[in-house]
């Protein structure tokens, strides 16, 4: 389903990604690990396609289509989702509002008419009940005043109702109590399907007990340098992460 | 005189002789000297140029050379209110078409005892007391910090002052429904002016929500209204002004609010309309514990100016005072906001903070920004801040990583960005309404 090969990133003259490679395939979950300021968002946001990066080098295969070539809103209707590490707010557009407006472009673009309104509230209803959010917020602005696990849970919401083919997490755990962990965690595997995949970003093994991956992968200094099974996630939680420059210092 | 400095002269001061007469027979009989005094003021001062400096960036060279003749009655029907946005809301109405009273526009219903909404002529005699205390007494800034000479068109509204309206709601009443009092310019003469006047009193812990409308049927027109507001201790007021005059239109009005302690006064100054439209809004806050409110979303597109000038004196303690003005300019359209803060020497504890926003979707577009803040006290936190700029590239990028395509996105945000101070409207109806013609508007 992806294929990102060789992939070089900069922002402001600074290479950031430096020369990624990843498949992920249909059915599968994959998480990302690494320490801080190690190119992790960075990847996700060049693979949603913000304009602050460059890519320099190399390329990203999604389903047959050049992602890089596409522009943000279209990687959107091809199916790809990212939930942000820090979701934007935007007072003065409705989450409803906002998330119509959302479904009814990736409709228009794959050539569908519109959702009806009785359908489109239905459909919220559904996915709201699902991610235990409050009513209430629905008819709030976007993100504005929400608690920062609210926030995450709200990313959440919205891919349930766009049911996207490919789910990016960013740091998704990271603010959330035991108990939204678990929502959020359940959301995103309600989504699990062998034609569906997920990319979790995360820093603690914990969120890969509810989300269980089926490759761990850690990404230092803009590569990913091991990969391996859902076990690797437990030894990076025991080792951190001086285990691995080492290894990578030996070699080198 | 004028000759000898050849200066042109002053239209509003040619016809006032042969028009007083007529002005005379309207509203109440003590208007007349009052008429007398503000022509000699206005006099002073005429029509501003850009060397005046409250008027630096606004050109009111449309007074001077689009011959506005004094307006008429003219027949607007009950079938035109469909064309304004809030022309068939549900309230308690008071309509004028030319700055003359409409009662066929108008609301009959029963009122409250010891409620008046109406004009000032058909007031009941025991309130005319009450406004005569009060008329003409708050449209001024004599004995201010750092007082201006803006006060010309308060002058000359008064000196072509005919019929006004009047809200009184007594002590301890709240009025149930949102009044609307409602200026239709209709022109009959290729350029119709007119002067609105209006006084609203709110004795002790009263309640009321107004809603002030300037629009144009036809034609255009130069209005030039004046509001006073009093709030009697603990009283509440939400004053919502509505100004979607035609394109062609001039508009300059002046809003002066009283505020005794603990009272609380909220302000919603819309403005989509006019060639040039300028409002200066000032709130004297003379009682403890008041909150003053000041909220504005303005749009201007094509050549629009929309001047927007507000003054807060804070004169007394523990008073919090809350300004947001945002403004949205597109093609050539310019905007104006002068923000004057004064906190007198005693007025310790002053809490004022001030924003101001303007988006520019063009780079035609212009914004000039003032605020002014005067600090008399040791012991206040104000502040302010002022963005002008384009639309915020993360909020961009969210919705569209959402699958919002780039051009409706982009026109989200605008409309957010104003729909942000329409949402803070009470009054449902006028809401709802203003958020569609903002819909509108921007497409
Ligand atoms: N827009 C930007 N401008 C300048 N530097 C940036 C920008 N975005 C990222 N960087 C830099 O790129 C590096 C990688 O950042 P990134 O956010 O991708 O790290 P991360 O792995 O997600 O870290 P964390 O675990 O803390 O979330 C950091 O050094 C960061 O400061
Ligand atoms: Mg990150």
């Amino acid at each position: 389903m992806l294929t990102i090969s060789n992939l070089h990133a900069s922002v402001e003259e600074k290479e950031i990604l430096r020369g990624v490679n990843l498949t992920v395939k249909a059915g599968e979950v994959h998480a990302i690990m690494g320490p801080n300021g190690s190119g992790k968002s960075t990847l996700a946001s060049v693979l949603a396609g913000k304009s602050d990066y460059d890519v320099t080098e190399g390329s990203v295969d999604f389903d047959g289509k050049d992602l890089l070539e596409l522009d943000p809103e279209e990687r959107a209707a091809e199916g790809l989702f990212l939930a942000f590490q820090y979701p934007v707010e935007i007072p003065g557009v409705t989450n409803t509002y906002f998330l119509r407006s959302a479904v009814n472009s990736i409709r228009k673009y794959r050539g569908q008419v519109d959702i009806s309104a009785k359908d489109f509230m239905a459909l919220v209803k559904v996915k709201a009940a699902m991610m235990e959010l409050d009513p209430s917020m629905l008819s709030r602005s976007v993100n504005e005043g929400f608690s920062g696990g609210e926030k995450k849970r709200n990313e959440i919401f919205q891919m349930a109702v766009l049911e996207p083919k490919l789910c990016v997490l960013d740091e998704t755990d990271s603010g959330l109590d035991i108990d939204a962990l678990k929502v959020v965690a359940n959301g995103v595997n309600a989504l699990r399907s062998p034609e569906r995949a997920t990319l979790v970003i995360t820093h603690y093994q914990r969120l890969l007990d509810y989300i269980v991956p089926d490759f761990v992968h850690v990404l230092v200094d803009g590569r990913i340098v091991k990969s391996g099974g859902k076990e690797l996630a437990f030894e990076l939680e025991a080792k951190g992460y001086d285990f691995i420059k080492e290894e990578l210092a030996a070699k080198a | 005189m004028n000759s000898l400095l050849n200066t042109p002269t002053d239209p509003f001061v040619d016809g006032y002789a042969a028009i007083k007469p007529l002005l005379d027979i309207e509203g109440l009989p003590f208007f007349s000297s009052l008429r007398e005094q503000a022509i000699r003021s206005y006099q002073e001062f005429g029509i501003p140029t850009r060397r005046d400096e409250e008027f630096k960036y606004t050109s009111l060279r449309a007074l001077q050379e689009k011959k506005f003749k004094f307006g008429f009655g003219a027949n607007v029907d009950r079938e035109d209110l469909v064309n304004f946005t809030l022309g068939l809301i549900e309230a308690f109405t008071v309509s004028f078409v030319n700055g003359q009273y409409a009662p066929e526009l108008s609301s009959h219903d029963h009122l409250p005892k010891g409620t008046y909404v109406g004009t000032a002529s058909e007031a009941p005699t025991e309130l005319h007391g009450a406004i005569e205390a009060q008329f003409g007494k708050i449209a001024s800034l004599q004995g201010r910090l750092g007082s201006t000479n803006d006060e010309r068109f308060v002058a000359l509204n008064t000196a072509y002052l005919g019929e006004a309206a009047v809200v009184y709601i007594p002590k301890g009443k709240t009025f149930g429904q949102p009044i609307h009092l409602q200026y239709i310019t209709s022109d009959v003469s290729n350029g119709t002016y007119s002067t609105p006047r209006v006084l609203i009193i709110l004795e002790e812990n009263a309640e009321a929500k107004v809603i002030e409308s300037f629009v144009t049927l036809k034609g255009f027109g130069f209005t030039c209204p004046v509001t006073e507001v009093r709030l009697a201790a603990s009283a509440r007021l939400e004053h919502t002004r509505y100004q979607d005059e035609s394109l062609d239109s001039t508009h300059v009005s002046n809003t002066y609010i009283y505020q005794e302690t603990k009272s609380i006064y909220t302000s919603n100054n819309i403005n989509f309309g006019g060639e040039v439209a300028r409002n200066d809004i000032n709130a004297f806050v003379d009682g403890e514990y008041c909150e003053t409110w000041l909220n504005s979303a303005n749009v201007g597109l094509g050549n629009q100016v929309i001047d927007n000038h507000t003054r807060i004196d804070h004169a007394k303690p523990n008073c919090q005072s809350f300004e947001v003005y945002k403004t949205i300019l597109k093609d050539k359209a310019e905007g104006v906001f002068n923000g004057k803060i004064f906190v007198y020497e005693d007025a310790q504890k002053t809490d004022a903070k001030q924003t101001n926003q303007a988006i520019l979707l063009s780079p035609t577009a212009t914004m000039n920004t003032k605020p002014q803040l005067e600090i008399f006290a040791d012991d206040v936190k104000c502040t302010h801040g002022a963005t002008i700029g384009q639309l915020s590239e993360d909020a961009l990028f969210y919705l569209r990583a959402r699958g919002v395509e780039k051009s409706r996105a982009e026109s989200l945000l605008v409309y957010a960005f104003a729909a942000e101070v329409l949402e803070k409207i009470q009054v449902p109806a006028v809401k709802d309404a203003l958020e569609a013609r903002l819909f509108d508007k921007l497409a």
